[in-house]
């Protein structure tokens, strides 16, 4: 299969900022030595290259569909990524110390687009509840977030439902110390939102400016009305995932006070 | 440049929603429409030879630009110095609609920013970062200046 390689360097070298970058150790797959690359990540691509200023590219890994996984602790301060499948890899690193390591892991548990994409609806939910709250007062944003007004509309539709990646789901680790947001593998498996009115996309254009709040071509619809039932209704989901979420956190928390070492 | 093959086959084969058989044109003169299925998995658009199990190409949808080229048909060109541009023919204009919508918000970037929009505004309207109960705060991908083309503004609480 073909990666458009052009389309991922130029994305690594456009404005928009790099999530994190440093030294790791990477492991060779075959005879177990490491070797230290210098990585990028960006978005849900981890892109590594021999040093900083290189230009040539050695690869590219995409994070969907990947477990995180802190390793026992042998001085390595190692982790690894695995993809479940069969005959999937399992991504080998080491850093250079426990803070590096700590780094790298929280920052790759929440690099999935499917992450991103639960969490943005969760958001989205509170956003409304939020703004319901707050009473029907405001229509449009205050001046305090002046800026925010030129570039998107206060009725964002989250992106897509629950749509594709059920694997994506287990870019979490099973490491409980990390505070991560294990965001379970249930919500992403529901069936798709049909329910979902398609043509209320009300979106910020990708590569300009949105159009002033009062331009927007009107649908017929009612956002506040909607788009509340939209949000409620796959509120549901996610308040029953983040209840189980916490519950489990509790329950792991009361047992693993010594557990710091995900056995994987 | 090395790449997870098989990990990214393996991505092209979930479900999706956005799956469809499309004609599509490549970006190089004299590329024809050729009919293919198209798959739209997180923020790579798959496509195949009708009835193949492996897709021919992947291509990520960051930077790029999606447009209506008329009612039935959409193009994505990106914006690299080479600003290729790819053409997709739809059965029916909604189709069309959808795609192009799709498309648009399956971008990660795009996503990153409604995120930082809500982030924002919770934090406006209910004074928390919404963000401190997953305890991701920190995390610089989240952060309120990040990837918004914004003026200045003070968000040293957030």
């Amino acid at each position: 299969m073909k990666l458009h390689e052009k389309i991922l360097t130029h994305y690594l070298s456009c404005t928009s900022p790099v999530d994190k970058e440093g030294y790791l150790y990477k492991k060779k797959e075959r005879n177990a030595t490491y070797q230290r690359r210098w990585f990028v990540l960006k978005a849900n691509l981890l892109f590594y290259q021999d040093r900083p200023a290189d230009r040539h590219l050695l690869g590219v890994i995409v994070l969907e569909g990947c477990a995180v996984r802190r390793l026992e602790p042998d001085g390595q301060f190692a982790f690894s990524l695995v993809f479940e499948g069969p005959g999937l890899k399992t991504y080998r690193f080491a850093a250079g110390d426990g803070q590096t390591q700590e780094s790298w892991v929280k920052a790759l548990l929440s690099a999935s687009h499917c992450y991103l994409s639960l969490l943005v609806r969760d958001l989205g939910r509170q956003y409304e509840e939020a703004k319901q709250q707050q009473g029907s007062g405001e229509s449009r944003p205050s001046s305090s977030v002046s800026a925010l007004k030129q570039s998107t509309p206060n009725f964002l539709l989250p992106v897509q439902g629950p749509t594709a990646v059920v694997r994506a789901g287990r870019s979490f680790s099973a490491g409980t110390v990390l505070q991560a947001p294990s965001i379970p593998n249930k919500v992403v498996a529901k069936k798709s939102p049909k329910l979902w009115p398609r043509r209320n996309a009300h979106v910020t254009p990708l590569n300009g400016p949105a159009p002033l709040y009062g331009e927007w071509p009107l649908v017929d619809f009612d956002p506040l009305e909607d788009f509340s039932k939209l949000h409620d209704y796959y509120g549901q989901e996610v308040k029953k995932a983040r209840e189980e979420w916490l519950r489990s956190r509790r329950a792991e928390e009361k047992h693993s006070d010594g557990d710091l070492i995900d056995l994987g | 440049m090395r790449f997870n093959e098989k990990e990214l086959v393996c991505l092209s084969r979930q479900p999706s929603e956005m799956a469809a058989e499309l004609g599509m044109r490549g970006p190089k003169k004299g590329d024809v429409v050729k009919k293919r299925l198209v798959k739209l998995v997180v923020n790579f658009l798959f496509y195949f030879r009708i009835d193949e199990e492996e897709p021919i190409g992947a291509l990520l949808l960051e930077q790029c630009r999606v447009e209506r080229e008329d009612s039935q048909s959409f193009s994505i060109t990106f914006l690299d110095e080479a600003e290729r541009k790819y053409l997709f023919e739809c059965d029916s204009e909604e189709q069309c609609r959808q795609w192009v919508d799709s498309i648009m918000k399956a971008s990660y970037e795009f996503m990153r920013k409604n995120l930082i929009f809500y982030r924002t505004e919770i934090h406006r309207l209910t004074g928390k970062d919404p963000l401190e109960q997953y305890g991701i705060s920190d995390e610089t991908r989240f952060q309120v200046n990040n990837g918004l083309r914004l003026t200045p503004r003070d968000t040293s609480s957030l």
